[in-house]
């Protein structure tokens, strides 16, 4: 039977010869991933033991727990949140990865993101590990099930398949492919569906570019969204995968609920304004808003590329006096290559503030916006009271777009300090 | 203990689709955990005194995709302490349908009910025959049948006590007989 790569996934995980649409599973996932957030581990540890009489979970290799909100602590309770996390790590033989960078991608580092992999986390922005052809699904509270059987139960959600066709323009990033993906086919269209993504324009994209597309499928209404592993995937994972599972891929005569192609070849960059990640615009049409603060990273945005473009738009130029740009790198080893790069020299002199790796910035723990502020951000989401007081807004954008703004103290269109620092490249060469 | 048949008046019907329901109790009361203090503050940006217009066994109604965006479990908190005993909508996000029915929350799918219902309907939810039907106007409407796991959840009043019962199950099916 002609499967799809998210069929054939949950049919193993399931212990069945395929599975289709519909039908209800109960899966074994091969890891069980979650960070460390009051009301979600804290309780999952508590009614383990306490509802369910359950001293240790069942084969503790397949679970992972990350430290990374609340990094670093700004009270003693959330120390105390953390401290126990570390203590059930440590009684249950779990991993606890702590100040290592946002979990999402620490856990592709680490090799989780192994293709073929079955994942469950309570965040749905796990579905970045769909980047690597895992299927990664955030189930809310359900995770719990697997902390207390070794499965999870859920309906194997049909597939949508989206080619992405055309060439790139300059300036235009991962991050506005994805945007642009909910402007054409709307925030409802994949509700409760799989997405897998193909197409020349994918196959082109960096391997950081498909974490930030695949990671973002949440706003699209699916459940998650993956690619079939090819070159640049196997040399990812190769040596890191912490499970040995064969690749998989779609049959070439796989069933799809529907196909969506878009062409990207005309995509300029984009801003999605408040209050709704739905709200995807054109960047020119915003040009010269006034912007007070912008944040470049998240689980989202802020790896390599993003860092290495700002630095470009930013190279020998100040920001405005009195913006305040925050940046910080998805992970530690992404800051360490940053920094062998000249790339954090770069961003501090022209004005940068640079923190270690934090999932805090994106919600407004940190660098906490007031009434009437706005802000240019790569982080992942911009409803109101999301980086601080209601009354503020969040414009978000690319790195690039960051950048620019930062220098202009207004939303600004990159493209021409990118040209620039194309054309000055081109003169030393 | 099994799912009950609904009956209730619509206390509100959520035109817009999309629907951010962290709006109902406002973003900036969304840290507060005192389940009174939220039910107080439950619409209070779209009416004055919503609380005391709400019965037991009232429902709400929203449009398509209620519950995009980030939703926070306050909002529907503060709803269940008024006594909203459902949402019916033309459909669901995914992340909010997930979050409200592990809590034993009937979220509840049935194309075209925004267009048959005005505030203050009575209202009829029969899971027997999977229909929703507006009392005032006889107007019946097939609803989107839950999978057997979501019934479950919702037949043990929760994701803790369903995932209890069926470990129980197995437990028993496992032991000697005799």
């Amino acid at each position: 039977m002609s499967q799809t790569m998210t069929e054939k996934i949950l049919a193993r995980a399931s212990g069945k010869e395929s599975v289709k649409p519909g039908d209800e599973i109960t899966a074994r996932p091969d890891f069980v991933i979650s960070y460390d957030f009051p009301g979600y581990t804290d309780v999952f540890f508590k009614e383990t033991r306490e509802d369910f009489g359950i001293e240790k979970v069942s084969s503790p290799e397949r679970f992972v727990l990350f430290i990374d909100h609340m990094v670093p602590a700004t009270a003693p309770k959330e120390e105390e949140l953390h401290k126990v996390t570390r203590a059930w790590g440590k009684e249950q033989g779990v991993p606890v990865y702590e100040r290592e960078g946002i979990g999402h991608q620490v856990a592709a580092e680490l090799g989780y993101a192994t293709p073929g992999a079955f994942v469950v986390h309570f965040d749905g922005h796990v579905s970045q590990l769909g980047a690597f052809g895992s299927f990664a699904f955030g189930a809310r509270k359900g995770v719990i099930e697997s902390f207390v059987t070794e499965y999870v139960t859920m309906t194997v959600p049909a597939t949508v398949k989206v080619e992405l066709v055309g060439t790139l323009q300059p300036g235009v990033m991962a991050r506005d492919v994805f945007h642009h993906m909910v402007r054409v086919m709307g925030p409802a269209s994949c509700r409760f569906k799989a997405v897998e993504l193909c197409g020349p324009v994918i196959d082109q994209m960096s391997i950081e570019g498909r974490q930030t597309v695949c990671g973002q499928a949440m706003f699209l209404g699916a459940t998650t969204m993956l690619i079939a592993p090819d070159a640049k995937t196997m040399a990812y994972v190769s040596g890191r995968s912490k499970v040995d599972l064969a690749p998989v891929h779609p049959d070439p005569d796989a069933v799809y609920e529907r196909v969506v192609t878009i062409d990207v070849s005309s995509l300029e960059p984009i801003v999605v304004v408040p209050p709704s990640p739905a709200n995807t615009r054109d960047l020119k049409d915003y040009l010269g808003v006034e912007v007070h603060t912008g944040y470049l990273g998240s689980c989202a945005s802020g790896r390599l590329e993003d860092l290495r473009v700002a630095a470009e738009v930013l190279r020998g130029r100040r920001i405005q006096p009195g913006f305040q740009l925050h940046v910080v790198p998805t992970s530690k080893a992404i800051m360490a290559a940053a920094a062998r790069e000249g790339l954090i020299e770069c961003l501090v002199e022209a004005g940068a503030f640079i923190s270690s790796p934090s999932c805090d910035y994106c919600f407004g723990r940190i660098a906490t916006m007031s009434d009437g502020q706005r802000a240019v951000s790569t982080g992942t989401l911009n409803t109101p009271g999301r980086m601080g007081s209601v009354d503020s807004e969040i414009y978000i954008c690319n790195a690039a777009v960051v950048a620019a703004s930062a220098l202009e103290g207004r939303i600004a269109d990159p493209r021409p300090y990118l040209a620039e620092a194309a054309t000055a490249a081109g003169a030393i060469a | 203990m099994s799912l009950v048949n609904l009956r209730g008046r619509v206390a509100w019907i959520f035109e817009e689709d999309d629907y951010d329901i962290d709006l109902i109790i406002g973003v900036r009361n969304i840290k507060i955990t005192d389940v009174k203090e939220l039910a107080g503050l439950a619409m209070s940006d779209y009416v004055p005194d919503f609380a005391s217009t709400v019965h037991p066994g009232d429902m709400l109604i929203g449009g398509h995709n209620f519950g995009y965006g980030h939703p926070h479990y306050p909002a529907m908190r503060a709803m269940r302490h008024l006594g909203i005993s459902c949402v019916i909508a033309e459909s669901f996000s995914p992340g909010f349908f997930r979050g409200e029915m592990s809590m034993g929350f009937p979220l509840v799918t049935c194309p075209g009910i925004r267009a048959a219902v005005t505030r203050g309907d009575a209202l009829e939810v029969n899971w027997d025959t999977d229909a929703v039907c507006n009392v005032r106007t006889g107007q019946k409407l097939p609803l989107q049948p839950f999978s057997a796991s979501e019934r479950g959840m919702l037949d043990a009043g929760g994701l803790i006590p369903y995932l209890k019962a069926r470990i129980a199950r197995a437990n028993d099916a496992r032991a000697p007989v005799g």
